[in-house]
């Protein structure tokens, strides 16, 4: 078997076969990443988050009982990821209308 | 109401795929674990602007994307770690031979030009078309096309692929001889 370099250095371009070999060997060292999962930290992130977004909706559920539901999550400091995540539940927006 | 699950299972299932991208930009697996992270914690702050029913993957890699741009190439010259940080994560690495295979391919793609880099994995090996890298790339899909062929290119220079055997068992028992040299 052999490649067609020449015909790659001609025409610039790669053969089918160098370029099935590069393809084969990215998707080796890329697959080798991959398979290592998720690192726990970012489970940990993710059920942080959530869990700090539970504790806002708390807050938020108690003042909305006050008449103040623009309250939630604001000015809760640096996880803004969390109240937007809150705010905006993918399918409960379109359910429930606009909320902010 | 908490947070959806569906949500955070997307968000997770994406994560493997993020640091395979995310050290295939840095290099380094330290720094791609905090682009990662960045990453998760900026979609989730934005959120809203995920329209539900789309490619989620593909939301989270434009992110990564545009933060490694935007903040992590201004380091470029400390994130280069051509030898560091990415070597870890193949130590453990059951076969030798394909460990020194993987480490010749990962120094290689190293040295390709970021744009051609990025093309190149998220179109052979995330498994995006190329309209959808052209999305996360923000440019033209031409300009994709033509980057993963550029890339393709230099990376068989750098490679030296002349043959088949030159890829194949044979080349890797250099390589590791070649690299038992270097010291």
């Amino acid at each position: 078997m052999h490649t067609e370099a020449s015909s790659r250095r001609a025409g610039g371009r790669l053969s089918r076969e160098d370029q099935r070999r590069l393809g084969d060997i990215l998707q080796r060292v890329y697959d080798d990443v991959v398979r290592q999962g998720v690192p726990d930290r970012f489970k940990l992130l993710l059920n942080e988050l959530k869990d700090e977004r539970e504790a806002g909706q708390a807050q938020a559920t108690a003042a909305y009982g006050q008449g103040e539901v623009h309250a939630r999550g604001a000015g809760r400091g640096d996880v803004a990821s969390d109240r937007t995540m809150d705010a905006k539940g993918i399918d409960d927006s379109r359910r429930k209308g606009p909320q902010r | 109401m908490t947070m959806r699950p569906s949500v955070r299972d997307a968000m997770l299932a994406a994560v493997p795929s993020l640091r395979a991208f995310a050290i295939s930009l840095c290099g380094n697996v330290d720094r791609a674990d905090d682009l990662v992270q960045e990453t998760l914690l900026r979609a989730m702050a934005n959120i809203n602007s995920f329209q539900p029913g789309t490619n989620m993957s593909a939301w989270l890699f434009t992110i990564l994307r545009n933060l490694f741009r935007s903040e992590y190439r201004k380091r470029r010259r400390e994130v280069e770690d051509t030898d560091g940080g990415y070597a870890e994560t193949l130590k453990s690495h059951p076969e030798q031979q394909s460990r020194v295979e993987f480490e010749e391919f990962r120094a290689a793609l190293a040295k390709l030009p970021s744009d051609q880099r990025e093309a190149l994995v998220l179109v052979g090996a995330s498994g995006f078309s190329y309209e959808e890298a052209a999305a996360i790339c923000d440019c033209a899909v031409g300009t994709i096309k033509s980057r993963v062929n550029r890339a393709r290119t230099r990376l068989s220079e750098l490679l030296s692929i002349d043959s088949a055997e030159d890829f194949g068992p044979d080349h890797a028992t250099r390589a590791a001889l070649s690299a038992g040299g270097r010291g």
